[in-house]
């Protein structure tokens, strides 16, 4: 072994970017979200046939590659069934029974068997919640663990799935104005819970995480929220053959500017606690003295 | 884990000076894979049986894969940085066969060359450390005969110099430690105890801060020992005379003299001697003894008068005779005398704290407030009962480290230092200022017992000649310590404590009045790479290259033995049989209340071909013909202590080759019998069991005030008479051999120093090269990393690892201010130049240091040792110059060199161009 | 009860790293695998800065975190305190080691050695049960085990306490029930004045820093 170019072993004292989980994990978070938004709008869409199928194995396919990113992340992949041994209190546990559960219901669901595509709605509002409360429950990474992740993550979940939703929902008669609508609710509201959060975080986190939670924060807002809502209210309001690219270009914008705030927030983003001192110590001071 | 066939073998570690520590290995089946602390020792131990984290590194340096583990011989006679020595394995029998060819051929030449010079050197590194590894080596070495040992690799001009010399001339202090366990406020200038002190230094210094002690660190960089010391000050460079001299004054001029320690300073110093018109002591006329003014008789009496109460301070006429160098009678008559205090006095008046403020970039406010501090600490008038015998007690001292206490500005410092001592009665005795162990005076091994009656009413010291009748130009060895250094005596230690960059640079051009500097016929060398650890290391490489035939131990391939002719790997640490003395008092903080012996015993068996250190040196001795003296030299005492003594005759016999274990079992048996008195006779196996024996050493020995009273003699302080004496009559004699290369470091001889600007000379060797100071506003500075400090341990991957979690190992240190000035960012890559070089690195930005230092960390810039040379880490060696202008009186120089950085613009980081 | 603890007096580490060498000798880690490290901290501007050295590892929290959030129950909590890790059941997901605010927990996923082939050494300690999975600081609960078999105190009888302990060569490092008021641990704990690391993140460390005397205890 060569000497390595930065040294051996962990950094500190101050915090650094944690190099536990990489892309594999984020990779997890992004097609969770969006997968599991997209099964949740599929669900509510009310739709059938393939107008449901299509968007229902889509999402699970997405949860799926999630789900495959993050296990070439383990240390032991073929003990990867001892995942759900924790319920109890690991909600890494818990979303792995819930896309035990969610992969045979949306199954079901695409497949035509009534009833199935709410409770795989459900379930997949589940897991993206246990998603959320999982990356919250990492104590030791600043930016994961303010509790405003929690409906962050959902939120961008959602509104990352309402946006391919709207587009696939092209092939199938296209957005209806309340998907529309629901598509711009939840962006508008994923944008004020990121700067709710960023708020909360304001002086809580390493000055390299907080620069790429803002360069993030620019995405998300311009190419994530404001550009989406645009477009959306155009191909709402009028009408013509512009509509199809500005709804493809809108979905799309939203959903991958989500997906980019969770890559950076797990890779970037993701410095950890550090170290710090509540008290210097005293080494030693004069004894009582006679003299000055 | 399956544990195996499962022991733990008691050893040593001395990798460091401020060892041993005593350790066991814990070996699986055959395999070691555990340093621990020899919990049996913690009763003995002064630092609680503990081990210092360099000897953690010793099971990697034992099974390391880059080890030489046969001799091998170098195929390629061109050498050179860019020559590939082409080493090919060699027997045993071969290689020792070309040595002994070597150093037969030498014989019949004669043992000195046509300069006078000692046909064959050696080398060995780390201030003594090797001789706890290199077994029966010096038995060969005495039995050969005349050898130079003064080719450095650092020591002699990159050590604690003028400490050792002055130290030991002073107050038999070749090393100078606070007594730690007892001290309540210690000024500590530049001395790093924290990262050099070892286990024991460590231990002592963090009992004494939870006891309250206050420790100030005056040092431009906030070191390990500066974070855990209570107050930092940042002192620009090389102004810590300044400083000092800025104490000494508020003590002399401020503080109501009552509160020093006046019946120490006019019993137990020279103070009250009477200094005649001519700078000389009055004399008695008849017995030429200095002269003191009795106020009881009101009149001037010998100083060794009884009975008699010397005035401290005044000026008195008395009946004298003033005598000058080379016997010079300077005055005779009625002379007017004034007492070396008052001299003193004066002398210091144009230093206030005001003054030095100038100088070293310290408030005066600050200097004025420590001042008082330590005397209020000081306890001037308490006793103390040490071991039933009461003593001054005065828990206040002043420790001084590298750069501080070497080169220009030494001498000054620590003639400050001990006189701030004397002043308040701490020098000597329990809580103060304390000597650790002698190395120039004898018996090395019992440092109160070097104590012996000289001139004047002081110390003996060994002083080298500078009379006519025996000041001779024609020295012994290359660096011409003899002839050029009286401080450095003639002792086993002096070569290797002369100026020996000498060595090297005269072998370039010798000054004139010196013996044409030669090459070596053969030179050995032996733990020690001073193509990196020495000065000019590309310069120093080249001329290495010159040397005709070089054996090296070898451990790995190094950048030293590079040049060499002939590699041989010795059993290394864990590998090989030897028996040391331990205890009593030895380096830098190691105060004992047990003295004794330790063994260092195979742990483990030999890698590859390596052979166990006395083995070679019997093998030596016997193919050259050596072995009836070898073995007597061993007999005599050469492998720790003479085999025959009071209780017992353990002595080999001459004409055999004796086995290590057969020549260890001899020396464990007479170490046996005198630790026990008489009582018991261990051998080789009892030892190898039990590691260690030992018997008590009374506290009262860490003392040489009680010693100095027993035998009616003061310290030779304030006023330097003898040295004023030696440097005009050095002077003399250098002069009418036409030598005048030597005159500024004459004037370093004085009865009492005069401050000088400390750091012009590296500034002045800024103009010599041909720079702009300007242009070179950094002072670049060096620091020791505990994990590495003398341990020639840099391959262990186990000591990079660790040691990188402590800033600096991994670039320059640099203050965050000065640096955004100059563009550079931490982790930056930078390009550190003097006018004639460059180094490049990383930057490191820290708080903890002054705008206009840099720091570099350790000795690294390798090129050729495997793992190392992948670091990255430059060196200030390969930037630093070896000149004359930069040696003081004592031979030696600093470790500093003026320097500009900025952002790289090419090249590798590390390389130095 | 008992509830093992460690205690680190911040006056007295020097950064020497005697601890973190002996713990990689004692727990065989491999290269950079510091269970037990000690950070050089810095704080403050030129020329007013301080600087400290602060042993880390696990901190064998009351509420440990990793713990919660390990989906396999690999890491459990013994009534004693020790935060314990079952390797054979560990899948290496690594989520305990973004959940530890302490940046205790290590994962390593091939086998290294300090050079480019395995020594002697690092052959015989050889452990693949440990590789790819979460790895931590144990307290040395092997020794701490065997020793209490014996009848020997932890923190007192070197065979019984951890190497780090055993090899600090300041006495920054000690070990010992806090249960016991009369351990040496309670007893520093009670003498000085102490913290506990991001005590606000409410993990209920078992390492607590002494940083000075309290006033009633000073001489």
């Amino acid at each position: 072994m060569t000497y390595p170019d930065k040294g051996y072993g962990p950094s500190g004292p101050a915090p650094w970017q944690q190099t536990s989980w990489d892309w594999r994990a984020a990779g997890n978070f992004i097609g969770g979200g969006v997968g599991s938004g997209l099964v949740v709008f599929a669900a509510v869409s009310g739709a059938h046939g393939a107008a449901l199928a299509v968007p229902m194995l889509l999402g699970l396919a997405l949860v799926g590659l999630g789900l495959f990113c993050v296990s070439l992340e383990l240390g032991r992949p073929l003990r990867a069934l001892r995942v759900l041994r924790n319920p109890r209190t690991s909600w890494m546990a818990r979303e792995a029974w819930t896309s035990a559960l969610l992969f045979p219901v949306g199954l079901a669901a695409a497949a035509g068997v009534p009833a199935c595509a709410e409770i795989a709605g459900a379930l997949a509002l589940v897991f993206v919640y246990c998603q959320a409360r999982l990356l919250q429950a990492a104590k030791g990474i600043p930016a994961w663990r303010e509790p405003l992740l929690v409906p962050l993550a959902v939120v961008t979940g959602l509104a990352e799935g309402a946006g391919l939703f709207i587009v696939v929902a092209l092939l199938y008669g296209g957005a209806t104005p309340l998907l529309l609508i629901a598509f711009g609710a939840l962006l508008i509201a994923r944008v004020l819970l990121w700067l709710a959060y960023r708020r909360r975080l304001a002086g809580k986190t390493a000055a390299g995480a907080s620069a790429a939670l803002d360069r993030a924060g620019v995405v998300l807002q311009v190419a994530g929220t404001a550009v989406p809502l645009v477009l959306a209210a155009i191909a709402g309001f009028v009408a013509g053959g512009a509509v199809l690219p500005l709804v493809v270009a809108a979905g799309l914008l939203a959903a991958f500017a989500g997906a980019y705030v969770k890559f950076t927030l797990i890779t970037r983003a993701g410095f950890n606690q550090g170290f710090a001192l509540a008290h210097a110590p005293v080494r030693g001071r004069a004894l009582q003295t006679k003299g000055t | 884990m399956p544990d195996g066939d499962t022991k733990r073998v008691p050893t040593y570690c001395y990798q460091c000076v401020a060892g041993p520590d005593l350790l066991t290995v814990k070996v699986v089946d055959g395999v070691a894979t555990e340093v621990e602390p020899n919990f049996c020792a913690a009763e003995i131990h002064p630092g609680g049986g503990k081990v210092c984290v360099k000897a953690y590194g010793l099971v990697q340096k034992t099974y390391n894969p880059n080890r030489v583990l046969t001799p091998m011989k170098r195929t390629n006679p061109k050498k050179g940085r860019d020559e590939d020595p082409g080493f090919v394995p060699i027997s045993w029998d071969e290689a020792l066969g070309l040595v002994a060819e070597r150093l037969t051929a030498v014989r019949a030449a004669g043992v000195t060359d046509e300069s006078g010079y000692p046909r064959v050197a050696a080398s060995f590194g780390g201030a003594g450390t090797p001789q706890s590894y290199m077994g029966t080596f010096p038995a060969f070495l005495a039995a050969w005969g005349p050898i130079d040992m003064g080719f450095g690799s650092g020591q002699g001009v990159k050590c604690y110099h003028s400490e050792h010399l002055y130290g030991e001339f002073w107050h038999r202090a070749f090393t100078v430690s606070p007594d730690t366990p007892l001290c309540d406020y210690l000024i500590s200038c530049g001395a790093n105890v924290e990262a050099s002190g070892g286990v024991v230094g460590v231990w002592r210094h963090a009992n004494a801060r939870i006891r309250g002690m206050k420790r100030v660190q005056v040092e431009p960089h906030l070191s390990v020992t500066g974070a855990c010391s209570a107050e930092w000050v940042p002192i620009k460079p090389k102004t810590d005379a300044a400083f000092l001299y800025a104490l000494v004054h508020v003590l002399l001029h401020e503080v109501p003299r009552a509160r020093l320690d006046v019946a120490f300073l006019s019993r137990h110093t020279a103070s009250p001697y009477l200094v005649g018109p001519n700078g000389y002591y009055l004399r008695d006329r008849t017995t030429k003894k200095p002269l003191v003014w009795d106020t009881r008789r009101g009149a001037a009496v010998a100083h060794d008068t009884p009975d008699i109460d010397e005035a401290l301070e005044g000026r008195f006429d008395a009946d004298a005779i003033e005598i000058g160098a080379d016997e010079e009678v300077l005055a005779e008559g009625t002379l007017a005398g004034e007492t070396a205090f008052s001299k003193l006095v004066a002398h210091m008046t144009p230093y206030p704290p005001e003054w030095a403020q100038r100088v070293c970039d310290v408030k005066a406010e600050t200097m004025r407030r420590i001042a008082n501090e330590f005397i209020d600490h000081a306890k001037v008038g308490e006793t103390i009962e040490i071991d039933g015998v009461t003593l001054p007690y005065r828990p206040v001292a002043v420790s001084l480290g590298k750069t501080v206490n070497n080169g220009w500005g030494g001498f000054e410092c620590v003639w400050a230092r001990t006189m701030l001592a004397a002043l308040v009665g701490g020098l000597e005795v329990p809580g103060g200022t304390l000597g650790t162990t002698v190395r120039l005076n004898r018996p090395v091994s019992a440092r109160i017992d070097s104590v012996s009656a000289g001139p004047d009413g002081f110390m003996a010291y060994p002083l080298n000649p500078t009379d006519k009748a025996h000041w001779s130009p024609n020295p012994n060895i290359r660096n011409a310590y003899r002839t050029m250094i009286p401080l450095a005596a003639n002792g086993p230690w002096s070569q290797a404590l002369g100026p020996t960059h000498f060595s090297w640079m005269f072998l370039e051009e010798t000054p004139k009045g010196l013996p044409r500097v030669t090459l070596p016929d053969v030179w050995f060398v032996y733990r020690t790479n001073p193509a990196i650890s020495f000065w000019d290391t590309a310069r120093l490489a080249t001329t290495m290259a010159r040397f005709p035939f070089t054996v090296a131990f070898a451990y790995t391939h190094d950048e030293t033995n590079h040049f060499a002719d002939l590699l041989l790997p010795e059993a290394t640490d864990l590998e090989s049989l030897q028996l040391i003395r331990i205890g009593g008092s030895k380096f830098v903080e190691q105060f004992w209340d047990v003295h004794g012996f330790a063994l260092r015993q195979p742990v483990v068996a030999t890698q590859g071909e390596a052979r166990d250190f006395t083995t070679i040196a019997t093998e030596l001795a016997a193919r050259t013909g050596l072995l009836e003296k070898y073995n007597a030299s061993i007999n005599k005492g050469a492998a720790g202590l003479p085999l025959k003594g009071a209780h017992g005759d353990f002595s080999l016999t001459t004409t055999e080759r004796h086995a290590p274990e057969v020549i260890w079992d001899a020396v464990c048996r007479a170490a046996s019998v005198d630790v026990s008195d008489g009582k018991e006779e261990h051998g080789l196996d009892w030892w190898k069991e039990h590691g260690l024996a030992t018997k008590p050493f009374s506290r009262v020995g860490w003392y040489l005030f009680p010693e100095l009273v027993k035998q009616g003699l003061r310290f030779e302080l304030p006023y330097q008479e003898r040295l004023w004496r030696v440097g005009v009559e050095l002077g003399r004699r250098l002069h009418e051999h036409d030598m005048h290369w030597w005159d500024t470091q004459l004037h370093e001889y004085q009865s009492l120093p005069v401050w000088k600007d400390f750091g012009a000379p590296w500034t002045a060797a800024v103009v010599k090269a041909g720079g702009e100071p300007a242009d070179y506003p950094f002072w670049l500075l060096t620091a020791r990393s505990m994990q590495y400090a003398w341990g020639a341990n840099v391959g262990m991957q186990l000591i990079k690892e660790v040691a990188d979690n402590i800033a600096g190992h991994r670039g320059v240190i640099m203050n965050p201010q000065a640096a955004a000035k100059l563009g550079i960012a931490d982790g930056a890559h930078v390009e550190i130049a003097t006018p004639q070089r460059s180094v490049y690195g990383r930057a490191v930005l820290r708080q903890g240091i002054r705008p206009d230092t840099l720091l570099l960390l350790g000795q690294f810039d390798h090129w050729a040792t495997p793992f190392t040379k992948d670091f990255g880490m430059p060196s200030m060696n390969s930037l630093a110059t070896m000149s004359l202008d930069l040696t003081d009186a004592t031979g030696s120089g600093a470790d500093v060199v003026r320097v500009k950085i900025a952002p790289a613009t090419a090249a590798k980081p590390g390389a130095a161009k | 009860m008992t509830r093992w603890a460690m205690v680190a007096d911040l006056r007295r580490c020097v950064g020497c790293q005697t601890c973190t060498a002996a713990c990689r000798h004692a727990n065989a880690t491999p290269p950079g695998v510091q269970w037990r490290r000690v950070l050089d901290i810095e704080d403050g501007e030129y020329p007013d800065v301080t600087r400290a050295f602060v042993p880390v590892g696990c901190q064998h929290c009351e509420d440990p975190p990793c713990m919660d959030v390990c989906p396999t129950t690999a890491t459990k909590k013994r009534a004693d305190g020790i935060v314990t890790i079952e390797y054979d059941l560990c899948i290496g997901c690594a989520y305990c080691a973004v959940a530890c605010p302490y940046q205790a927990r290590y994962k390593t996923t091939r086998p290294a050695f300090a050079y480019d082939t395995a020594m002697a050494n690092e052959t015989k300690r050889r452990d693949d049960s440990r590789r790819a999975v979460a790895t931590k600081c144990t307290f040395c609960v092997d020794r701490i085990d065997a020793g209490l078999a014996k009848g020997l105190k932890p923190g007192i009888d070197h065979e019984a306490t951890p190497a780090c302990v055993n090899a600090c060569i300041t006495q920054t490092l000690q070990f010992g029930d806090l249960d016991d008021p009369q351990s040496n641990v309670s007893q520093l704990i009670a003498q000085n004045e102490h913290f506990r690391m991001h005590e606000e993140l409410g993990t209920g460390p078992g390492f607590y820093y002494l940083w000075d005397r309290k006033e009633s205890t000073a001489p």
